[in-house]
């Protein structure tokens, strides 16, 4: 079996995840897994094989999913209810909201295979408004990590939480960020690299792309600061201010709809705070189509270059050069 | 296993306290569902006055029975209840719908005593199902987890969810009340959507079912008793309690119109006049017509 402590850039992570899902629930026995018929593909399978008795299979019902979790935590239990975010955002909110989140219950909810890069199943997969549906729940914390160091430290921290938490599983890999010795803190930001001309903001994966995006940006002689932001609620206000206050422009890219999700959520803090210009990367309004992976990322415009002609159109709009 | 005479008479009195409760609240806080809370009152006072384990004093005991009022519109029957249980003042329950006072559905974090939040329908025996399952898990072999379902919220795909679940984990520490009152929201149940053959769906659905009177107080003692000592094990309990909605006054009873309404106080008065009369108790109306 591959060892979660391995580095592996060509893991997916939702690899990650299940191993990290598996390695706490040797550590801890209250923890439950719930499933809706996905194990393999959830990768919730290792937790399952090791921990057979604390495996629930619910079968293809999610919304009874998420309220048998309810009852779990009720009796003393961290159940962590597992399916596609699609059907977490879509199919049971109800459930989740006012069975979990209103009294505020120990369930951890990972959404697995958010926003495009969900092999080729098309727009009933394809999660891209779970972030904007989730942000408005009181009582619940939203993350989603840029790295396999990240989505450790989020399962580890979202364990020691007490209350709900939503946290994204995108089933892509990812080069590594963070080093072993990474810690997650709620409403904390993370400085990836300095710059003085523009703040990229990514969550998730976009982050990565926020990087090689500075990296192009560089060669146009434009420094670009790059915060990684796992945290989405609660947000890293103080973080985001002090950034552009320096940049004064920003770049926002995540996996998921720019509709009232973490594009939304930075941009409530600028304008509330500090309002600069500010562009944002992410699926726009659109379902998210069947296709090639790559070639879905550069149809919905969220490549690396993209990012970079969104930074150079914000620079320009805080010099006022924008029409 | 018969009640005697006494405590037969105690728990009418219970039923009683628990309707004239549930009126004063909903026409001091100008909101509520009258309807539903009537038809449960004695579901309710033999639950918490003969059959639960559950101690005011000791709200969070870890073994204690659980009940799930997936029908969460009926609160103010639920809050009577635990109100007379002694799990907090019968003076709070005149804070109904007022903010920070008691939650028009329920709110477990708020009130002492209530053990889920609700009020979306359909959605209170999955938790049921969970808890039943946690708790078995915790090898608490004594407690009983107690779901009421209404027959309008059966129409809704996510109990049939739930209930395929209960028997596929074989649940018999689960015993779920249907209060088939007979009336929804906007009408009789049988005109809004086929439910029937409700006995026939939920014995193929791998439940034992009971079928009772749930305006009698022994046939409600003698299920709970079958339930909890008689029935084979292995399988989860429906009780259908048939039942009327608005029970106990004569305008509400089997009344749509009184699903969602709020008694004016002079119609309160009125009503708990006439509930006072048929239980054979002193003439009283409503205790703050005028104030």
């Amino acid at each position: 079996m591959t060892s979660v402590n391995e580095t592996n850039a060509n893991l997916q992570m939702r690899e990650i995840f299940g191993l990290t899902l598996a390695e706490l629930g040797a550590a801890h026995e209250d923890i439950l897994v719930l499933d809706a018929d996905l194990h393999t593909s959830t990768r919730i399978t290792y937790f399952k094989d090791r921990f057979p008795n604390r495996f629930i299979q619910a079968g293809i019902a999610e919304q009874n999913l998420f309220g048998l979790a309810a009852g779990m935590a009720l009796a003393g239990f961290t159940p962590f209810p597992c399916t596609f975010a699609s059907f977490v955002a879509r199919k049971s909110i109800d459930q989740f909201a006012l069975s979990i989140c209103f009294p505020a219950l120990n369930v951890k909810v990972p959404g697995s295979y958010v926003g495009v890069p969900t092999s080729k199943a098309g727009a009933s997969h394809n999660s891209f408004e779970d972030i904007a549906f989730m942000r408005t729940i009181p009582n619940l914390k939203v993350a989603d990590p840029g790295d396999a160091a990240d989505m450790r430290a989020v399962m580890k921290t979202a364990y020691e939480t007490p209350g709900p938490v939503y946290f994204r599983v995108v089933r892509y890999a990812l080069p590594d960020m963070f080093g072993d010795d990474h810690t997650f803190e709620w409403g904390k930001g993370r400085l990836i690299r300095k710059g003085t001309d523009v703040t990229l903001f990514g969550t998730g994966m976009m982050t990565d792309r926020c990087i090689k995006a500075a990296v192009l940006l560089e060669k146009e002689g434009i420094s670009a600061e790059v915060i990684h932001l796992a945290s989405i609620k609660p947000i890293d206000s103080e973080m985001i201010v002090e950034s552009v206050s320096k940049t004064g422009c920003a770049v926002t890219a995540e996996n998921a709809s720019i509709i009232a999700g973490f594009g939304a959520a930075v941009a409530e803090v600028l304008v509330e705070n500090f309002p600069v210009p500010l562009k944002r990367i992410g699926v726009r309004d659109q379902w998210i189509d069947s296709g090639e992976i790559e070639e879905l990322f550069a149809f919905y415009k969220m490549q690396p270059e993209d990012i970079a002609a969104a930074a150079v159109q914000s620079i320009r709009m805080k010099e006022g050069r924008s029409k | 296993m018969n009640v005697p005479n006494e405590k037969i008479a105690q728990l009418e009195d219970f039923a009683y306290q628990i309707r004239r409760l549930s009126l004063e609240m909903i026409t001091c806080g100008h909101w509520g569902h009258p309807g539903g809370s009537l038809s449960l009152a004695e579901i309710l006072a033999v639950l918490y006055f003969h059959v639960l384990r559950v101690d005011p004093q000791n709200p969070a005991w870890e073994e204690r029975d659980r009940l799930i009022l997936s029908k969460a519109h009926s609160s103010p029957a639920l809050y009577a209840s635990l109100a007379l249980k002694g799990f907090f003042p019968i003076e709070d329950l005149y804070r109904y719908c007022q903010i920070g006072g008691i939650e028009g559905h329920t709110d477990m974090r708020r009130t002492r005593g209530i053990e889920s939040s609700g009020g979306s329908l359909g959605m209170g025996l999955s938790i049921a199902v969970g808890l039943a399952w946690g708790l078995r898990k915790k090898e608490y072999t004594k407690t009983r987890v107690y779901c009421i379902v209404g027959d309008g919220e059966s129409t809704s795909g996510n109990i049939w969810e739930a209930a395929m679940s209960a028997s596929h984990y074989h649940l018999d520490n689960l015993i779920t009340i249907m209060d088939y009152n007979k009336v929804m929201a906007k009408g009789f149940v049988w005109d809004e959507m086929a439910i029937e053959p409700v006995r026939l769906k939920w014995e193929a659905f791998g439940w034992d079912v009971i079928e009772i009177d749930g305006h009698d107080i022994q046939e409600i003692n003698a299920a709970f008793y079958k339930a909890r000592w008689v029935m084979p094990r292995g399988k989860p309990i429906l009780i259908i309690a048939h039942t009327v909605k608005g029970r106990g006054i004569e305008e509400t009873e089997f009344n749509y119109k009184w699903h969602t309404q709020h008694p004016t106080p002079e119609e309160a008065d009125q009503m708990l006049r006439e509930l006072s009369a048929r239980y054979g108790k002193p003439i009283e109306g409503y205790s703050r017509l005028h104030k």
